[in-house]
């Protein structure tokens, strides 16, 4: 352990820096996703016919390989955070768009028919219904998201972002087992809190009435 | 209230509905009826245009409704689907709030109004108002559909068969109390079903569907009483233009009674009684018209063993004469508590005896019959 110990007492200050960087990049990346594939998600849920397009496009950006769409984006943005943030902002829209985009879809078409029935316009009836009970399973999109992208975040300093993942890649040039080490822990924890965090968070925003667990017997029953 | 002019919906070349034309009057209860795929459900979502008529014109209030925006109007139109359909996402009282909160009624009226109807269906406000729909039972969710379609107090109520889904103790509960609210509020309304018992319990006039068109239009008697054609007295029922409402008691009696003269003495009447297997005997003079009963009760004393049947039998006996209607018959027995009821002619001969097995004998050909239809 004294190798580790060491490395953390010489090198703090620069872990700390890299830590601060994976997270921005990575949070920041999936913000910026989640801003728009949820109002996109929300969009094609009601045309299927473009949607199925859109989601197949959103998906194949997936099957690419990430070493080599971080090389891809080399030549035309360059090194830095920039490129690495395009990237895993492409990388984060797919869970979250396809979440949003069925977490609408599958709303009990009761529900629409009551609304619309009950005379609520479109407006009404996605931020009053659809969206309310949908947003957990747009939330689970959102977690998914983020732990992965947090790992992936790891690559991103092959083109000069910075974060956990120069430690470790250093690590790795100079044989350093422990500064590889030094690197893994920090991530493997990021990506741990986040997905324990949005999971709370996403228990939170459940309506009650959506929650599993609560009877449905005979009214005298109380809870 | 509600007027179709040859309303028309087609689909492609497949017309669900074809030039439909009705009136609902106002205040009226509609039942639209038929086998599924007849276009009751079409014809009933064409009235707040979640469907929409391919031609023809759909009057509400004298107003086409094709001229008025769609939101509005639907508004005005309560609605309660099969399915329920309550949001899970909101407390029972944001539920039945829905049409006001969209209508903009202040925070005050609203509750109020929350309040009210939920003491109108018998659910206490305190224990209900904040519950979730999944903490209800199926009865009670749908009782709040109800209230959901009456809390802006819409004149007009579409239903899509509301209690198709319920079981058949609940559904029956929630048809009186709809029967109940009706004749309290009286709205119009107009309910889709494909169960005949649930239209004869609620109508005031039934429509009875068939390949887009109506076939028969009435009350829910003179359709049991002149049904247009087969289809129509296939889908009521054979047995309901037979029931016992039109049978008479003479067909259901028993023939022979155990009689007795009016000269005879206790001990002899308990002797017959024994050997008849009987617990009353009849007391008849000349052989023919009816003085009165003796129970075996009357006999369990001494001194009346001594005394003629004359003096014996009780003469106040509620009787029916052989031409009434069967249904008068099992009415008194059942209103009076008797075991059994004389029949007599004009002259108070008599006939015959019904008895609460003959009524049950009755009832159950009845019930087997129905049977057989099916």
């Amino acid at each position: 352990m004294s190798p580790l110990l060491d490395l953390l007492l010489l090198r703090w200050p620069e872990l700390l820096t890299a830590t601060w960087q994976h997270i921005y990049i990575s949070l920041g990346s999936v913000a910026l996703g989640a801003l728009l594939a949820v109002p996109l998600g929300i969009w094609l849920s009601t045309r299927e016919h473009i949607s199925r397009m859109v989601l197949g496009v959103v998906g194949t950006i997936q099957t690419i390989p990430s070493l080599a769409f971080f090389g891809f984006v080399l030549p035309i943005l360059g090194i830095g955070i920039l490129p690495a943030m395009s990237v895993l902002f492409l990388y984060s829209l797919l869970p979250i768009l396809r979440n949003t985009y069925t977490g609408i879809r599958e709303v009990d078409p009761a529900l629409i028919e009551a609304g619309r029935g009950m005379g609520m316009n479109s407006r009404q009836l996605l931020f009053m219904v659809k969206l309310p009970v949908a947003l957990p399973v747009i939330m689970a999109g959102i977690r998914i998201s983020t732990v992965y992208i947090i790992s992936w975040t790891t690559i991103a300093a092959l083109i000069g972002a910075g974060g956990l993942g120069d430690l470790i890649w250093g690590g790795m040039n100079v044989y350093d087992i422990w500064l590889i080490v030094a690197g893994t822990i920090p991530a493997a924890l990021l990506a741990l809190l986040a997905g324990f965090t949005l999971g709370r968070l996403e228990k939170t925003v459940t309506p009650r009435g959506l929650k599993a667990g609560y009877t449905s017997g005979e009214g005298e029953f109380n809870i | 209230m509600i007027r179709f002019e040859g309303v028309l919906k087609a689909y492609g070349s497949l017309e669900v509905v074809k030039k439909l034309d009705l009136h609902v009057l106002e205040g009226e209860f509609l039942v639209l009826i038929g086998p599924s795929g007849c276009g009751k459900t079409t014809t009933l979502k064409m009235i707040n245009r979640l469907i929409e008529p391919t031609s023809g014109k759909i009057l509400v209030n004298g107003q086409n409704i094709m001229e008025m925006n769609p939101v509005t109007l639907r508004r005005k139109i309560g609605y309660v689907i099969q399915q329920i359909g309550l949001f899970p996402n909101m407390t029972i009282m944001d539920n039945v709030d829905l049409v006001p909160r969209l209508l903009g009624w202040d925070r005050e009226k609203r509750i109020n109004r929350v309040y009210e109807l939920l003491e109108l269906v018998g659910m206490d406000p305190e224990v209900y108002a904040n519950r979730y729909p999944n903490e209800l039972s199926g009865g009670q969710q749908q009782r709040i559909g109800v209230l959901r379609a009456l809390a802006a107090g819409p004149s007009i109520i579409l239903m899509d068969e509301p209690f198709g889904a319920l079981d058949p103790i609940t559904r029956e509960n929630l048809q009186d109390e709809l029967k109940n609210l009706q004749s309290k509020l009286n709205k119009t309304i107009v309910f889709v079903t494909h169960d005949m018992d649930e239209a004869m319990k609620l109508a005031d006039r039934i429509a009875i569907m068939k390949d887009g068109e109506i076939i028969q239009l009435g009350s829910p008697e003179s359709i049991l009483r002149n049904p247009s054609d087969d289809f129509v007295l296939e889908f009521i029922g054979k047995h309901r233009v037979n029931s016992c409402e039109l049978e008479k008691v003479e067909s259901i009696m028993k023939t022979n009674p155990v009689t007795t003269d009016p000269d005879r003495k206790g001990t002899e009447m308990l002797a017959l009684m024994k050997r008849k297997g009987v617990n009353t005997v009849l007391v008849v003079k000349n052989d023919k018209q009816l003085i009165g009963v003796v129970t075996i009760e009357k006999l369990d004393n001494k001194q009346n063993l001594t005394y003629k049947a004359e003096y014996l039998a009780d003469t106040g006996l509620p009787v029916i004469t052989a031409g009434s209607p069967a249904r008068e018959a099992f009415d008194l027995l059942v209103s009076q508590k008797l075991e059994y009821l004389p029949v007599v002619d004009q002259n108070r001969g008599l006939l015959g005896l019904v008895t609460r097995t003959s009524m049950v004998n009755a009832l159950a050909s009845v019930v087997w019959g129905e049977e057989e239809l099916s």
